[in-house]
């Protein structure tokens, strides 16, 4: 019994530590760079899980909740001076509104109705942004440079920090993703992906749980954002509203196993360093080939492994017993 | 459930996955090694090759031996005062990101140990690919990106030799004060129309703070959504606006569909100055005549031959390595590498504060340029070339020709713009 | 402010039937299968592409290569069926919407690798210049675009009602478990219907080469577009998208000349919007 246990934990434990140590042991800027972009999406695509995965809520416009973290942080930080860490939360705060929102005319919107309406949503987001002058438009804003600190949330010299606060927040939304899915809500959430017909028996209650699943994800998704900011120092509309970083996200989370707590991650761990690594190998050479790896690798694992990478480890594990 | 296997091969695969992350890069002890960051794939693509051919020439021209160039460092083979010290250009993908410039040009830095930066070309990558560079302190050179906020940042390490387009939208207004000199035609009004992304509504900015100081009435002021599957709309109402001058900020995407547009609907200004996307090598072979009389914005044109024929020279060069003529854009990068790798051998060192002092220093003459400059020299605080300035073209018979500063010109400017009738 | 209002509409109907065009394309793989195809708008590059080369090549002008675009989009159009939607068609909802991204990255950038990312433009085909008719200038590539939409559109209304095949197409749109029941294939109708869209959106490459610039990534904007058409017009509905197609046009169109170019595109997604809340199966949608 007591085995049992530990060899539930230890695979777990070890990663973890693994991931922890990680910093230490390598120092080059542009592994660390690949970590935190990949945590970073792993975080996106846990949050994308409780709408897509868990309700079959199919959202291709979580840029616009991504996007409008980064500006609120960014746009506090500098014209009122507010510290990025209260941005964080505001940042969120008005991503979960913004999410209800637009969610309350769209929850009777079904499958691809929703997605397409997902996207249409971000995009007239992004349009407003690109065009708006409060927000500098299309130049971005430069994040002014404070000294570094974790009160500042903002680190010059190394990379470190930044993974860790990735890392804690990911572990967050991982955590935050297996309490709902184990509560009354993600019961409810599953049963109205099974049927749309047994759910409305339900009443009203379906409409509210999707609209809290909204609601969180745009909140984790707009964390990112701000976390993007501080990391990149930079923001315009084009790095941070733009469609393909809604479609990077769903592919994280498909390519992984949607539904399933640690699906996001794994796909995360594969797609972003893969196109990260392809880019540094082969993009530099301006022929598309590494794109072209990319989408073949996408259309593949799809089509032939329809449940993800975690899938397919699960029934690889299944086999094997 | 999950198995057991699962979880050890999902430890395996983390495993994996973080040795993987480990590679190296070391350098070899003769050669410099240089960073370029462009868009190579993406929609910008076909912009970004043709700029790092530019750059790509310009170190073959610095590591070989080429007598007959009066360009920095072209007479000697390599970097005499590092011992003949090969120049070597380390290229990355930026994908026209902004977060893959900072990405890219961290990399570079720290496993491909460059010592030095080019490129970006999109203003939005430059800023955070310069902004890496700079909390690296490495120095980045950049002669390809237009917008005047680069230079107003106050950076140690950033260095731009290519003028911006503040001085851009002035050129393009002071040549129209001379054409009313010169021909004793009176401009009254003009429109201004602008691609809504970071390049354009800049420049739609600069015109528009600008124009009332040289007395024009801007009638139209209109920004207009990039890569549009039809403009009809917006030529409409330049239509209704009926300007004297149109001024248009376009990518080249843009650029072709609106001249097709101008001429399907018969919208004709006495004059169309433009920006950017006139002037990339895909443009002229897309629309043809209808380009015919358009006047843009350049800092290069290959009939300043005519006064230097060491832009011939060069252009027979890249003619050569990539079979084509040589761009604005691909000129505008050819510059960057000689400037660096001359404040390298002045400084006689790679090191970081040495060569941002060499650069401070730079002072090549105008005859060592293929634009037609006094020189490149640095302003001490904003650390922009104090004598980049633009040059107006003039697509003629579907050629790119020099028209202003008339005294440079190759050819009399055709004004008012030909009619869209007739063109072959 | 009014006196191009007629020229406005003109255009904004010119444009709207090419889009009619492409989504009806898209309609069709979107209403039997129920598959978003989000590489819709790379088959519309595709099909520039093929009439590019074979006017660059062989010099066939863009008018007579129609045909063979059709045939080699409905040849791809098939393959990719076969191989990769197939495979996706009973397994989850998400494997469905992603596996055509895929098809849509590679596409796009095998273009890049194999025509590099230049721009392109068919130099002088048969038709162009502009009729003047009384104050409207009207180009003529976009007016017999325009006219071929409508005919392309009118056939495939006929060839689903009249046909046999075209009925087990239409049967299997509106519930495929009877179909199969009816005795009806589904599974070549699939294919089928995803040849015949991917066909429709060649033709419309083809037209669209006459008069647009063509590069790798030339299809973004078009295919957004048309997802928005399809689902205002409602799902598998060709009347739907027809109608849909032209009404996004003349919005664009007028939304940009009375209001602002900047927002055209906004203006055309936040009215989706407002549809799709008010009548959350779309105009023409059951």
């Amino acid at each position: 019994m007591e085995k049992t246990a530990f060899r539930r934990i230890a695979p777990g434990a070890a990663v973890l530590a693994a991931l922890l140590v990680f910093p230490h042991f390598v120092k080059g800027s542009f592994p660390m760079h690949v970590m935190i972009m990949t945590f970073m999406f792993a975080m996106l695509g846990v949050a994308w899980n409780l709408l897509g995965g868990y309700a079959a809520m199919f959202s291709f416009g979580q840029a616009a909740f991504f996007g409008i973290g980064a500006y609120t942080s960014t746009i506090l930080l500098m014209y009122y001076n507010v510290n990025p860490w209260i941005g964080l939360f505001a940042g969120g705060a008005l991503a979960a509104l913004t999410g209800a929102a637009i969610g309350i005319p769209c929850s009777n919107l079904r499958g691809h109705y929703f997605a397409i309406a997902s996207i249409a949503f971000a995009e007239i987001v992004r349009i407003q942004f690109n065009n708006w002058k409060f927000v500098a438009a299309a130049e971005g804003l430069s994040l002014p440079l404070l000294p570094a600190s974790l009160r500042n949330f903002m680190f010059h010299t190394t990379k470190a920090p930044y993974y860790y606060i990735m890392l804690a927040f990911l572990a967050l939304s991982l955590l935050l993703c297996r309490y709902v899915s184990t509560n009354r809500m993600g019961f409810y959430l599953r049963a109205v992906k099974e049927s749309h017909e047994v759910a409305k028996g339900m009443g009203i209650s379906f409409v509210r749980y999707r609209l809290y699943a909204i609601m969180i994800s745009a909140f984790l998704t707009a964390m990112a954002g701000t976390f993007y900011a501080q990391y990149i120092l930079y923001i315009d509309p084009e790095s941070v509203l733009i469609l393909p970083i809604s479609v990077q996200i769903v592919l994280v989370a498909m390519l992984g196993g949607a539904g399933t707590i640690l699906g996001p991650v794994i796909g995360a761990a594969i797609l972003v360093p893969l196109s990260e690594y392809t880019r540094v190998w082969l993009g530099y050479k301006g022929t598309g080939l590494d794109m072209m790896i990319y989408g073949a690798l996408i259309m593949l694992i799809s089509a032939y492994q329809p449940k993800g990478v975690w899938g397919m480890l699960t029934s690889i594990g299944k086999r094997a017993k | 459930m999950q198995g057991k296997k699962t979880r050890w091969l999902t430890y395996a695969m983390a495993l994996v996955f973080s040795l993987s992350m480990v590679s190296a890069g070391v350098a070899a002890d003769k050669e410099i090694r240089i960073g370029a960051v462009y868009p190579l794939t993406g929609n910008l693509a076909s912009t970004g090759l043709d700029c790092l051919h530019g750059a790509e020439l310009a170190v073959d021209i610095i590591n070989g031996k080429y007598p007959d160039l009066s360009l920095p460092l072209a007479k000697t083979a390599g970097l005499p005062n590092l011992g003949g010290a090969k120049i070597k250009l380390i290229t990355a993908d930026t994908k026209g990101e902004p977060r893959n410039g900072q990405a890219e040009a961290e990399r570079l830095v720290t496993q491909e140990k460059v010592v030095g930066m080019i490129g970006a070309y999109q203003s939005a990558v430059t800023k955070t690919a310069s902004q890496a560079t700079e909390r690296l302190r490495i120095p980045y050179v950049c002669s390809d990106s237009s917008s005047p906020t680069l230079t107003e940042r106050g950076l140690k390490y950033f260095f731009r030799v290519s003028p911006h387009d503040a001085g851009f939208a002035r050129d393009q207004l002071q040549f129209l004060k001379d054409i009313e000199k010169a021909r004793g035609v009176k401009i009254r009004t003009i429109a201004v129309l602008y691609e809504n992304t970071e390049f354009g509504s800049n420049v739609g900015k600069q015109v528009l703070a600008l124009a009332p100081e040289y007395g024009f009435k801007v009638v139209a002021d209109i920004s207009y959504t990039a890569n549009a599957t039809d403009v009809t709309s917006e030529v409409g109402r330049l239509i209704r606006a009926n300007p004297d001058v149109l001024m248009h900020a376009s990518y080249i995407t843009d650029a072709i569909l609106f001249t097709k547009t101008f001429k399907e609907m018969g919208f004709h200004p006495k004059g169309l100055l433009t920006f950017a996307g006139y002037i990339e090598p895909g443009y002229l072979p897309a629309v043809k005549a209808d380009a015919n009389g358009i006047i843009v914005r350049s800092t290069f044109a290959l009939d300043l031959a005519k006064s230097k024929p060491l832009v011939a020279k060069v252009n027979a060069l890249f003619k050569k390595k990539y079979g084509i003529d040589m761009s604005e854009n691909a000129a505008r990068s050819f510059g960057a590498p000689f400037v660096i790798a001359d404040a390298i051998n002045r400084a006689k060192t790679t090191e970081a504060e040495a060569v941002v002092k060499a650069l401070l220093a730079t002072n090549i003459p105008g005859s060592e340029l293929i634009y037609p400059w006094k020189g490149i020299q640095f302003d001490p605080k904003s650390h922009q070339n104090v004598y980049a300035r633009g040059i107006l073209v003039q697509i003629q018979n579907q050629k790119y020709v020099t028209v202003w500063p008339f005294e440079s010109a190759a050819a009399k400017v055709i004004w008012p713009f030909p009619a869209w009738a007739g063109r072959k | 402010m009014y006196e191009q209002l007629a020229q406005q509409i003109v255009n904004g109907l010119l444009i709207g039937f090419l889009y009619s065009l492409i989504a009806i394309g898209l309609t069709m793989i979107w209403g039997v299968m129920n598959i978003i195809n989000f590489a819709h708008g790379d088959f519309l590059m595709l099909g520039m592409f093929i009439s590019f080369w074979l006017y660059t090549l062989y010099g066939l002008d863009p008018l007579f290569s129609i045909p063979i675009c059709a045939g080699a989009l409905f040849l791809l159009g098939l393959l990719i069926y076969r191989f990769l939607v197939s495979k996706v068609m009973t397994g989850p909802g998400l494997a469905q919407l992603v596996v055509t991204f895929g098809v849509s990255i590679f596409i796009a950038n095998a273009a890049v690798y194999f025509w590099t990312p230049d721009f392109r433009m068919i130099q002088n085909p048969l038709l162009s210049g502009t009729w003047t008719l009384g104050a409207v200038d009207l180009s003529i590539p976009k007016a017999i675009a325009s006219a071929g939409s409508v005919v392309v559109s009118f056939l495939v209304f006929l060839f689903l009602r009249k046909t046999k095949t075209g009925k087990a197409i239409l049967a299997t749109e509106m519930n495929r478990d009877s179909a199969l029941l009816m005795g009806i294939n589904t599974e070549r109708v699939n294919a089928l219907s995803f040849g015949i869209g991917s066909a429709l959106v060649g033709i419309a490459g083809a037209f669209l080469s006459m008069y647009y610039y063509i590069y790798p990534q030339v299809g973004g904007t078009f295919g957004l577009i048309s997802f928005c058409i399809v689902a205002l017009g409602g799902f598998g509905s060709i009347e739907g998208a027809f109608v849909a197609g032209i009404l996004i046009g003349i919005v664009q169109t007028l939304g940009g000349y009375f209001f602002d170019p900047a927002y055209k595109y906004a203006i055309v997604f936040a009215m989706y919007l407002v549809t799709v809340w008010i009548r959350p199966q779309g105009l023409l949608g059951w």
